[in-house]
């Protein structure tokens, strides 16, 4: 039986957020799914959850997401952390290399998400 | 003008960040090196504000545009524009030339013209999926000339409606703001609003 | 019917003839036409690829820019170009063609190229690549623009510090004489030397030295703010402006301004001969403020005012600035 995992969900678009929280929930209906429009929010929020995975955009205002990742790599070794952009090249897959977090394309589909989620209980 | 709900604008922008997004991926293959676009933000404006908002700070500063024209389910001109002398920097940039002459040669306005093809297709073609919309693009045609110039080239109805992009283009340390307008008659307003609606209530569903 | 069958075979044939490359891929990315040219300008008959994969025939393109405008041509009916000056030569073509493949010296034909898709009624939508030759284009431009950046730097520049050179010195002096001259306005000109610099050449060496006259009129150039005033190269270590439209006091204050400029570059020389270790130089400051115009121009006395300045400079220990009048 799965145990309900905790997942944070980083992306300026509102649009966005609620389609990844949509999707994850209809992979698992029974994760929580907290969600952060900014690195900063998304620092904040972390501290009272205990996240199997998070979602980062990559281009947001702020400290923007690969600032974040690096910040939250280092606070969680060992959650599932992972880059989401539409703009996929070698400079970032490099980055999300060196900082240890996976990337996801967008446009965020119901196909890619559950994808994700299934790579990770592999 | 134009009421598209915050969600609605939200999943526009949205959009267009992801085609912008993927362009950049697609420039940053063609020049090895990293190339990042997005859409801060989107206005929808008449003809005269549009050319306006481009004229801006000094009289006649010259404008390079690059335009295609689609068709099929919504008729629409799209048109990128940056300030000439930022368009010769990102083309110097992109072709790795920095012969300082002041205007763009005719190969350069060809290597402009490529990439306002990459940039348009690339935001047109995610909206178009996105939409499961039928559309036929054309080739990118150069201009240049001050905004009232450009923008006044295009035929269409005077109460057509502009949909203006703000891009940011960042590449080398460079970083570049234009534009991307895409002229809209109020049938194809109405149809991107449409599609934009039904858009939302299948994406997010009965969350 | 025969007149269905006499215009295709006219439609084959043009497309036979044309000057330009034509390259058809089906739905799934097959290729379905090899023009003439395609065939006379590469390694491939059209039997060769006909009805093979296009990125099997080409497995290099498969991640490239080509493959993402056959995919938006075919998916999205957009078309696409690709050109010459982002992607000089995708495809292995030559200009002259497959007689030359065996030698390895001739370069690939420059290619400017355009992915459009076609729609038939009653059948599937197919993509058509098309590419000219533009090798002699991008040739003609090449050297035009080479020829526009050697003619601009030699006619005008300095090879080693990149200001004006001596031509130029001798075409704005003339001008700007001219010009005040009409305007009765006052004309200055500083002849500017570096001290003792054979000393830094031969103790510091040449290219040293090179470096230290670039450093220099980086520097002097900065300095003269306005678009009429010109920095020039005069000769080996010395240096000229042009300052229009400044009267005696303000030459000098820029004069002084300039020394004190060098001398804080504290570029160190040790062989001064002095207590001072570092570059200095000297500058002689020359003014023309003729209140009658129609007077022929008298370049030579100012050059020669002004040179008579600096002398004097150099005679009284150097580092200062002295001013002659015409």
């Amino acid at each position: 039986m799965d145990h309900s995992k905790q997942v944070l969900v980083v992306d300026d678009s509102r649009v966005s957020r609620l389609m990844a929280h949509q999707f994850i929930l209809s992979k698992h209906a029974d994760w929580q799914v907290t969600e952060a429009a900014t690195g900063e929010e998304a620092l904040e929020k972390v501290k009272a959850l205990n996240p199997f995975l998070i979602l980062l955009d990559v281009n947001m205002p702020g400290i923007g997401g690969v600032a974040t990742a690096e910040q939250l790599r280092a606070l969680y070794p060992h959650t599932h952390i992972f880059l989401v952009t539409a703009n996929v090249q070698n400079a970032i897959r490099n980055r999300a290399s060196e900082l240890k977090v996976g990337f996801m394309e967008k446009p965020i589909t119901e196909t890619r998400i559950h994808q994700l989620i299934d790579s990770l209980e592999a | 003008m134009v009421n598209l709900s915050e969600l609605e604008n939200d999943a526009l922008v949205e959009i267009f960040n992801i085609g912008v997004g993927h362009a950049a991926a697609a420039m940053s293959e063609i020049v090895n090196e990293e190339v990042i676009m997005s859409v801060p933000s989107i206005t929808f404006l008449n003809r005269a504000d549009a050319a306006a908002l481009l004229g801006s700070k000094k009289d006649g500063e010259r404008i390079c545009g690059v335009s295609q024209h689609y068709d099929g389910a919504f008729a629409t001109e799209a048109i990128l524009m940056f300030p000439e002398d930022k368009s010769l920097e990102i083309v110097r940039l992109m072709v790795g030339d920095s012969v300082p002459l002041q205007e763009l040669t005719e190969m350069e306005q060809e290597a402009m013209s490529e990439i306002g093809n990459i940039i348009l297709n690339s935001c047109v073609g995610t909206l178009a999926n996105l939409f499961d919309s039928e559309l036929h693009g054309s080739l990118p045609l150069y201009h240049v000339g001050t905004s009232a110039q450009i923008m006044s080239s295009f035929s269409g109805p005077d109460d057509a409606v502009v949909l203006m992009l703000h891009i940011d283009f960042v590449l080398a340390k460079h970083q570049i703001h234009g534009y991307v307008a895409f002229v809209l008659d109020l049938s194809a307003l109405h149809d991107l609003k449409e599609q934009v609606s039904r858009y939302l209530a299948k994406a997010l569903g009965q969350a | 019917m025969p007149d269905a069958v006499h215009r295709l075979s006219l439609l084959e044939s043009i497309i036979g003839a044309v000057n330009l490359g034509a390259i058809v891929l089906d739905e799934t990315g097959r290729i379905v036409l090899w023009n003439h040219w395609m065939a006379r300008h590469s390694a491939w008959s059209a039997d060769a690829v006909l009805g093979r994969d296009f990125f099997e025939v080409f497995p290099e393109l498969q991640h490239k820019r080509i493959a993402s405008a056959i995919r938006q041509a075919l998916r999205d009916n957009f078309q696409s170009l690709l050109s010459q000056t982002l992607h000089k030569a995708p495809f292995a073509l030559y200009t002259h063609g497959a007689a030359a493949i065996g030698n390895e010296a001739q370069e690939r034909m420059q290619q400017a190229i355009a992915v459009t898709p076609i729609n038939l009624p009653g059948s599937p939508r197919h993509c058509l690549i098309q590419i000219n030759d533009v090798t002699i284009a991008v040739g003609r431009e090449k050297l035009l623009r080479e020829q526009t950046m050697v003619l601009r730097s030699q006619t005008f520049s300095d090879g080693l510090t990149g200001i004006a050179n001596r031509r130029h010195f001798d075409v704005a002096i003339e001008r700007e004489m001219r010009r005040a001259m009409r305007n009765s306005s006052p004309l200055s000109l500083l002849m500017i030397d570096i001290d003792h610099f054979k000393d830094y050449n031969d103790h510091y060496g040449h290219q040293q030295g090179d470096g230290c006259l670039i450093q220099v009129a980086a520097e002097l150039a900065a300095m003269l703010q306005r678009p009429t005033d010109l920095l020039a190269r005069y000769g080996g270590e010395e240096f000229a402006a042009i300052l229009p439209d400044t009267d005696a006091a303000q030459a000098l204050q820029m004069a002084e301004a300039i020394r004190q400029r060098a001398a804080e570059l504290r570029i160190p020389h040790e062989k001064t001969g002095n207590d001072l270790k570092h570059i200095t130089v000297s500058i002689g400051v020359a003014t023309q403020h003729t209140q009658h115009p129609h007077q022929p121009l008298d370049i030579a006395a100012l050059i020669g005012a002004a040179d008579r300045a600096l002398y004097l400079a150099k005679r009284s220990g150097r580092n200062r600035v002295t001013v002659q009048t015409t």
